[in-house]
């Protein structure tokens, strides 16, 4: 296969969602363009950061990614395979190789399983013993630093952090090729944060996946990647390396955001 | 200088099912002065969030309280007797931390603002209105256009901007702001926290920030009070917060922040804050401190050093009690 190494790569992406008008017009539907020719190559063991404000259709563009929003147009490959046109069951077994972290940790963990079930529950529909998926979530535990005490916890019992840990933890049971975080600290406090910068970038190194985050906080992203995609309004105004993007900015928007940073700091 | 809030050795708890008390504030003093921003910094669970529900007067009915608070000489916690009549609304006002989940998706701005004002001064939907468009128009948005608007019609920044206008709505003098820029972008946040200081001159506002970045409150506070398992570590001014920490624990909050286009090793925090049920003996941060020793296990006092107050035993030697 050509590109063995490029994980994803969008090609002229357009996606919105559907609508109807107002008045008379509500008899017609139309698509609210949110994505606007997006092109995107994300390669092996890269770690890349989107950034924007939010209605820049960050959460958008990882929907696309993710198999969950069919573009307007364009070509989606994931693994060198076009999801959208595949069947479903293909396409599933094709995005059983992504790994996803929600937006909000306080949100996104059902309060009736423990934290067991719900690290476990990847690895139920793949055909696995039970022994093995055993095994393979004191592994993941133990990567995202956590006690085995957790295991038998509900997730109303945890902090902040640990739940992001707990999610993390689910995202990487079953040893995806990608792992995509939504916001992965916006919901935290200042000094867990670091704490998750650090998990991040550690499960990088050892599983030697490719990262692939999405947030608004420049600071993050410099910790959090090696490239940078700048995101305003549905296109990429601006993509390079993250150290390059900071210090020679070349859109007007990306000056606007790093000049809002440094009055703050 | 006229005090607008002043605790003395407040303590809040709350009851839990089996009538035990779980203090999340053991015996806080602080004072703030008119017209000055005053920040409570510290990561959630620390209680900074019970001290401003306890300034403002919305604690519910089953928390405790003791000590003293007074707001504006008024004495408003007296032991477990609370009386905010008078204070809560006309003089104390809050903004929520996520107007968009705060304000009703079912009444415009108007007619939320009407609700504010009637409540407190009995006025007639006219005359209401005639207010609430001055202070939409105080906090820069178009007054003509926003009375009618649904919150769910607004940005982010404009729900947020809508929330500050109905806490100032009754003319009030201390506004407490709970972590006001949390759920904003970051060009956002540089907007609300420039008409936050833009208010505090022009209506000679008192506010009290919540918040948990210490670089950001460093900026633009006038004095901080670093929060930690339900007590007050350190007090100092705001620019003395970043230059030179005092308490190991501040130290290790400003080393977690990341800094645009100067890239150091992140220091995280280990470990997490006790949890309220927990008892603690000695300094509360002794075993979460990387400089801790033996003299920790006592709880330390409040030192007067230079020009803050440290509750670390590290300065037991060069300063006075």
């Amino acid at each position: 296969m050509p590109n063995n190494n490029v994980i994803v790569s969008l090609r002229d992406v357009v996606a919105g969602y559907l609508t109807t008008g107002k008045g008379w017009r509500s008899l017609f539907k139309h698509v609210n363009v949110v994505l606007k020719n997006v092109n995107l190559r994300i390669c092996d063991g890269e770690r890349v950061t989107i950034i924007g404000e939010s209605g820049s259709g960050k959460t958008t563009l990882l929907k696309v990614i993710l198999g969950l929003l069919k573009p307007v147009r364009g070509e989606v490959k994931v693994l060198d395979k076009e999801i959208y046109k595949l069947p479903w069951g293909e396409r599933v077994s094709v995005l059983r190789q992504v790994g996803y972290v929600p937006q909000d940790p306080y949100k996104a963990l059902n309060p009736k399983l423990r934290v067991k079930t719900i690290i476990s529950e990847p690895l139920e529909h793949m055909s696995i013993k039970p022994r093995e998926i055993e095994e393979r979530v004191y592994e993941v535990i133990k990567m995202v630093q956590l006690s085995n005490k957790v295991l038998d916890k509900y997730p109303n019992e945890l902090s902040g952090g640990m739940m992001q840990r707990v999610l993390i933890a689910r995202s990487i049971i079953h040893d995806p090729e990608i792992l995509i975080l939504d916001e992965p600290t916006s919901a935290l406090d200042v000094s867990i944060q670091a704490q998750i910068i650090e998990l991040i970038n550690s499960i990088h190194k050892r599983l030697e996946l490719a990262i692939l985050a999405v947030t608004h906080d420049l600071g993050v992203a410099q910790y959090l990647s090696d490239r940078a995609i700048i995101l305003y309004k549905g296109s990429i105004v601006e993509e390079g390396y993250i150290d390059e993007v900071i210090t020679r900015p070349r859109h007007e928007y990306t000056n606007l955001l790093i000049a809002s940073y440094q009055v703050f700091k | 200088m006229v005090l607008a809030v002043r605790a003395r050795n407040l303590r809040v708890g709350y009851v839990d099912e089996d009538e035990n008390i779980l203090w999340a504030v053991k015996g806080v003093s602080f004072e703030v002065n008119q017209g000055e921003v005053f920040c409570l910094v510290g990561e959630s669970g620390c209680g900074k969030s019970t001290i401003g529900n306890t300034i403002i007067g919305i604690l519910p009915p089953y928390a405790v309280t003791d000590g003293e608070l007074h707001v504006f000489g008024k004495p408003v916690v007296r032991g477990n007797h609370r009386d905010y009549s008078g204070i809560r609304g006309r003089i104390v006002s809050y903004v929520p931390q996520n107007p968009g989940t705060s304000l009703n998706p079912y009444q415009t701005i108007g007619t939320q603002l009407y609700y504010v004002l009637n409540s407190v001064y009995g006025w007639d939907k006219k005359k209401s209105l005639e207010v609430a468009k001055k202070y939409l128009s105080l906090v820069e948005l178009d007054p003509e256009e926003t009375v009618d608007r649904y919150p769910h019609e607004l940005s982010g920044g404009m729900q947020q901007r809508a929330a500050i206008a109905i806490a100032l709505s009754t003319g009030a003098k201390i506004v407490v702001a709970d972590e006001p820029t949390s759920a904003l972008d970051a060009h956002l946040r540089l907007q609300l926290i420039k008409l936050l200081m833009k208010l505090k001159e022009s209506e000679s506002l008192t506010l009290v920030m919540i918040t948990h970045d210490l670089v950001a409150a460093g900026k633009i506070c006038d004095s901080v009070a670093v929060v930690y398992a339900g007590e007050i570590l350190e007090k100092c001014s705001g620019s003395n917060v970043i230059v030179e920490p005092l308490h190991p624990y501040t130290q290790m909050l400003a080393d977690a922040v990341p800094l645009l286009g100067f890239k150091r090793r992140l220091k995280s925090i280990p470990g997490e804050p006790p949890r309220p049920d927990e008892e603690v003996t000695g300094c509360v941060f002794a075993p979460r401190c990387h400089l801790a020793f033996e003299k920790c296990v006592e709880p330390p006092p409040h030192f007067k050093v230079y020009k803050g107050e440290v509750a670390c035993w590290r300065y037991a030697g060069n300063a006075k009690q």
